[in-house]
């Protein structure tokens, strides 16, 4: 009987893992197929790559993620940061209020937050391009960066903050000193996110892109339109690796920190 | 007469509608060992606060060697304090952590600064350790590291804030005497904060004992003992037996009060103010340790029978029933007689062990 549900047990998860894999292994195998179709199999080339790299519109579109990611992350990290810093020394209920406006971007439902960004964007006469890009994905990346910093604050002991003070620091030496060093690890992680959530994002990206702007998911959507070539999955292979890359970094950041404790 | 060091004047503080500090004054002796004692809640972490500047004061005033530092921000004062949890910076080294205080005020070069570190640890004993981390270190040992980096400031005032309540009951013996050596060979005023009557007795020059928010007694740890001034000082230091009696007569130093049927001669308080009435109802407060048990009837002695004996160790205590009152006596020695449950005997104790004072209302309801 035991062995019976172990049995099942391993068949079920067997099944799961390789449903949610399968297709994921069939673009990155598929990406080195030497035939155009998926139907058939006719050997391993690298032509795929060669192709995606020689074609200009797919590396200014991974030029322009790359650019807005970074920038995004950075804006993030800073706007984050600031403002679960700040609310360190406001009222309580001036806390809640905070914590409820940054939630708020991630409950409005992207194609909506899409929509009011371009009409917004449009009547302060503002450029689409990676000033827009940069701008909007910071919107929803602001609130994760925030959350992630007052986390670790809630856990930095009150008393350290007033001793630092006693000891003879001002404030802003305090911040700098004290708990910028200590929210740190939080910070660099939350960035991370923020660089894979910005290098994903399609629905905001695809109001926000300029003539000559748009970013790598966006320009695979438009390809996909016109027909896929096994170019898409050479080209979802490296943003995979690229993403498995930034994640990776992320958990290693934050398994160190837990291992000082 | 010299100038106190520190002055508190008429200092009142409130959180919300709590009046949590209550017109407090007094004044703090440059080079003593001064402690707050009271219990939990009673204000005495507040007072250190707004001392250190950690918590703003809504009236009175607080003067630092004939300056008031009320409006100063806590790292404008030249106070420094002692956090009950320590409170060491866990992502810098002992060495970061003592120069901390120099570096942020650039009071000294970084070799001076290196001099006065080693100066410092080799004061607490921990010589050698520049290089480990807060999180390597045993409770006593970051207890010594924040001393350490409270004196490198060379303050006017150390501020200790419950400084030994986390530690284990045999370090925090061996850190009261470490605590009172340091004292001694720095010359720093210490104002100390504990609940710990023990700690108080045993480290300090001076005492204030505070409830509620206001001071109740100030004076050496003897005279506190000793004489306490009011009923909650009485029930706070010191095992007593607390009784409410009659009084009968009242003479210059003694009145007769009476407990059931007997009536016994005692010392009346000093202390306070107001002197009491034939008549009146009072509070008579008895160091457990300073009363006898005997067989035989004694003069100046209450009759009683006895209700329990328990032996402790090197302690004997025993509760003897005295009208509707129970009354535990300590002894250390042999009793005087062998008496057993049940039999009837009488109470005495050294005069001095024996306080009468005025009887506070709502008393009993609070314990006493």
């Amino acid at each position: 009987m035991k062995a019976k549900t172990r049995g099942f047990g391993t068949v079920y998860l067997s099944l799961f893992f390789v449903f949610l894999y399968l297709p994921v292994l069939s673009v990155v195998l598929y990406s080195f197929n030497a035939s155009r179709s998926t139907a058939q199999w006719t050997g391993w080339t690298l032509d795929w790559y060669r192709q995606l790299f020689s074609d200009r519109a797919i590396v200014e579109a991974f030029r322009v993620s790359i650019v807005v990611a970074l920038l995004t992350a950075l804006l993030s990290a800073v706007l984050g940061t600031f403002a679960a810093v700040i609310s360190l020394w406001v009222t309580s209920r001036m806390k809640t209020a905070i914590q409820g406006m940054m939630i708020l971007p991630l409950i409005v439902p992207e194609v909506a937050l899409g929509v009011s960004l371009l009409f917004f964007f449009n009547a302060m006469r503002l450029p689409f391009g990676v000033l827009t890009l940069v701008l909007s994905h910071s919107l929803f990346c602001v609130p994760y960066v925030y959350i992630m910093v007052r986390l670790r604050l809630q856990e930095i002991d009150r008393s350290i903050l007033e001793s630092a003070l006693d000891l003879g620091a001002s404030t802003w030496q305090m911040v700098r000193t004290i708990i910028l060093p200590l929210v740190a690890p939080s910070i660099v992680t939350a960035a991370l996110l923020c660089l894979a959530m910005s290098l994903d994002d399609v629905i905001i990206s695809t109001y926000m892109s300029g003539p000559r702007s748009t970013t790598l998911p966006v320009h695979v959507f438009s390809m996909m339109r016109v027909g896929v070539t096994p170019k898409v999955n050479a080209l979802c292979t490296l943003i995979l690796i690229g993403t498995f890359f930034i994640i990776g970094l992320s958990q290693l950041i934050t398994n160190k920190r837990r291992f000082a404790k | 007469m010299k100038q106190p060091l520190l002055a508190l004047v008429n200092l009142n503080k409130y959180y919300g509608d709590v009046h949590v500090l209550k017109d407090i004054s007094f004044t703090i002796n440059e080079g003593e060992f001064l402690t707050l004692l009271g219990p939990s809640g009673c204000g005495k972490t507040t007072l250190l606060r707004c001392i250190a500047g950690l918590e703003r004061i809504e009236s009175g005033d607080i003067l630092l060697e004939g300056a008031s530092i009320k409006e100063l921000a806590p790292n404008k004062r030249n106070v420094n304090t002692v956090f009950q949890n320590y409170a060491l910076f866990p992502h810098l080294n002992v060495y970061d952590n003592i120069a901390y205080g120099p570096r942020m005020k650039k009071s000294l070069s970084e070799a001076e600064l290196k001099k006065r570190v080693v100066q410092v640890l080799e004061l607490v004993q921990m010589s050698g350790y520049e290089q480990r981390m807060p999180h390597q270190l045993s409770g006593g040992q970051r207890q010594r590291i924040a001393i350490a980096r409270a004196l490198i400031n060379e303050p006017a005032i150390l501020l200790l804030d419950e400084p030994l309540g986390a530690l284990d009951l045999k370090l925090r013996k061996y850190m009261q005497t470490e605590l009172a050596r340091l004292q001694r060979k720095t010359g720093t005023t210490f104002v100390y904060v504990t609940h710990d009557q023990e700690e108080a007795l045993n480290m300090s020059d001076r005492i204030v004992v505070i409830d509620q928010g206001q001071v109740q007694q100030l004076g050496s740890p003897r005279e506190i003992y000793n004489s306490p001034a009011n009923l909650f000082v009485t029930s706070f230091i010191g095992d007593r037996n607390i009784v409410p009696v009659r009084v009968l007569e009242v003479g210059e130093e003694r009145a007769r009060v009476k407990l059931g049927e007997d009536s016994v001669l005692v010392r009346s308080s000093r202390t306070n103010g107001k002197a009491l009435q034939a008549g009146e109802e009072a509070v008579l407060a008895i160091l457990m340790d300073k009363m006898r048990v005997s067989c035989e009837e004694a003069e100046n002695a209450l009759r009683g029978t006895v209700a329990s004996i328990h032996y402790a160790g090197s302690q004997i205590r025993i509760e003897v029933r005295v009208a509707d009152r129970i009354l535990t006596v300590v002894e250390y020695q042999k009793m005087d007689c062998d008496c057993a449950v049940g039999d009837a005997v009488s109470v005495t104790w050294e005069d001095s062990g024996a306080i009468l004072l005025p009887k506070e209302d709502g008393w009993e309801e609070r314990g006493f």
